[in-house]
């Protein structure tokens, strides 16, 4: 009988998988959002949030948390740690999100040349990207909450674990770099490379400069590395990877800020080099964040959850994730207001 | 006195008497050089690990990275020019010729 009702329950979850997938496909295909594609930026996240898993798990915590989606039981610990899996996805996509928006928004900057509209419009279009990531990021949270409920169900019956985090040691460990995490790592590499290669491809760069030059600002590299290197060794050894997200995140919040005052002082002044330069370091410090967040933070914390060593992510952590990339969205349209607002020189 | 002990102090004594005399002057130099040789080569290798261990020390990555940091704000405030900030200077130069209509 239990038999009978466990393949009931997983045949309901496929049909409601298969049904979203069909909905989602027609909606695509009826063109009503044609408005809202950006081809690059949907194949950057999808294979970015790919890449990301990679980093942060395995291939077997993939598969069995992609079973205990679809329906399939295991022990409370099993699907506590599928549920982070989810919520690790959910959170990646958001990142990513934030991040292709500003490595868009970038390009879109440096090799902007032709109609001022056209250039506008890809300005605008860039910030699709973060609307993909936030729809990615909330399809990952329904099996992340799903599988979090019945884990604590489980737990419960169990009465295993305690709800206390345990104790020992949080070493971050490169120890446990295996053969899929750095083949992540790799396809990560790749994605960012061929989405900015896309990305150029075909578009005119006004003057001699490569595309190389205009990503790296130098200022932005400093504080952002500096900043965060310089905390998360600060941080005591038991603080483990959760000194690395807060490093990174705080960072890119001064970078922000820093750069809002330079500009609002440029815009007293009426210097527009001024305001370039604060624009283009809050895109630079927001990006650097952003990357430093998904690709060493982010993983690390991962390893942390699922080799036992946490019960689940800091709730600081977790706040940052969620609000340091919405954060940079708005920077990034205030940004884009900058550029956009005319401006008249003194005595003009 | 336990037998071992009785055992030891014996093995002593007869270690007393067969190096009764001094080592002969050949035997000591050789022994003396190759203490030597011992030494200087202990103290090549000391140097660079003594190096690499103060290099990996967590106060020299710090100090560092402080650095970095503020090195990055003194640019950043310096209005170093980057081509990132020429571009959007150039950009906003354009958008601001643009003839706006007013009603």
């Amino acid at each position: 009988m239990t038999e009978i009702n466990r393949s009931f329950a997983k045949g309901r979850t496929l049909v409601r998988w298969l049904f979203a997938a069909a909905f989602i496909l027609v909606v695509l295909i009826s063109g009503f959002f044609s408005g809202l594609m950006n081809k690059a930026g949907l194949l950057y996240l999808v294979s970015g949030s790919v890449a990301a898993a990679l980093m942060g798990f395995t291939a077997r915590e993939i598969g069995t948390a992609f079973r205990q989606a679809a329906g399939v039981v295991g022990t409370g610990e099993s699907l506590s740690k599928s549920a982070h899996f989810w919520e690790a996805a959910a959170r990646n996509a958001w990142v990513l999100g934030a991040l292709g928006s500003a490595l868009n928004f970038t390009i879109v900057l440096g090799t902007g040349s032709g109609e001022i509209a056209g250039v506008a419009v890809r300005m605008i279009q860039s910030f699709l990207v973060m609307l993909y990531g936030l729809v990615l990021a909330v399809i990952c949270l329904i099996p992340a909450m799903k599988l979090s409920g019945q884990a604590e169900r489980t737990l419960h019956r169990e009465e295993a674990r305690p709800a206390s985090e345990p104790a020992g040691p949080s070493r971050i460990g490169f120890r446990t770099l295996t053969p899929d995490r750095i083949f992540g790592y790799a396809l990560f590499a790749a994605v960012l490379v061929l989405n900015v290669v896309f990305l150029v491809g075909g578009r005119s760069q006004s003057g001699p400069l490569p595309i190389g030059k205009i990503l790296l600002h130098w200022p932005a590299i400093l504080v952002v590395g500096g900043g965060s290197v310089a905390l998360a060794l600060l941080m005591d050894a038991e603080t483990g990877a959760r000194g690395w997200t807060l490093g990174f995140a705080v960072t890119g919040l001064t970078g922000l800020l820093m750069g809002l005052i330079q500009a609002l002082f440029g815009f007293v002044h009426r210097n527009i080099a001024e305001i370039a330069a604060a624009c283009a370091f809050i895109i630079s410090a927001s990006s650097l964040s952003l990357l430093g967040l998904v690709a060493v933070a982010g993983p690390l914390e991962d390893r942390e959850v699922m080799e036992g060593r946490r019960v689940r992510s800091g709730s600081l952590s977790r706040l940052f994730w969620a609000v340091f990339p919405l954060l940079t969205f708005i920077f990034l349209i205030l940004a884009f207001i900058m550029v956009v607002t005319p401006m008249e020189k003194p005595g003009g | 006195m336990t037998v071992q002990h009785k055992d030891d102090t014996n093995m002593e004594d007869l270690l007393k008497k067969a190096f009764a005399d001094d080592l002969p002057a050949e035997v000591a130099a050789g022994m003396r050089q190759r203490i030597e040789r011992f030494r200087s080569g202990k103290a090549r290798g000391e140097v660079p690990s003594a190096a690499w261990a103060w290099f990996f020390r967590r106060s020299v990555w710090v100090a560092l990275s402080i650095l970095m940091l503020f090195a990055g704000i003194l640019l950043q405030g310096a209005k170093s020019s980057s081509p990132l900030a020429d571009r959007i200077s150039a950009l906003k130069a354009e958008f601001s010729s643009v003839p706006t209509t007013r009603r």
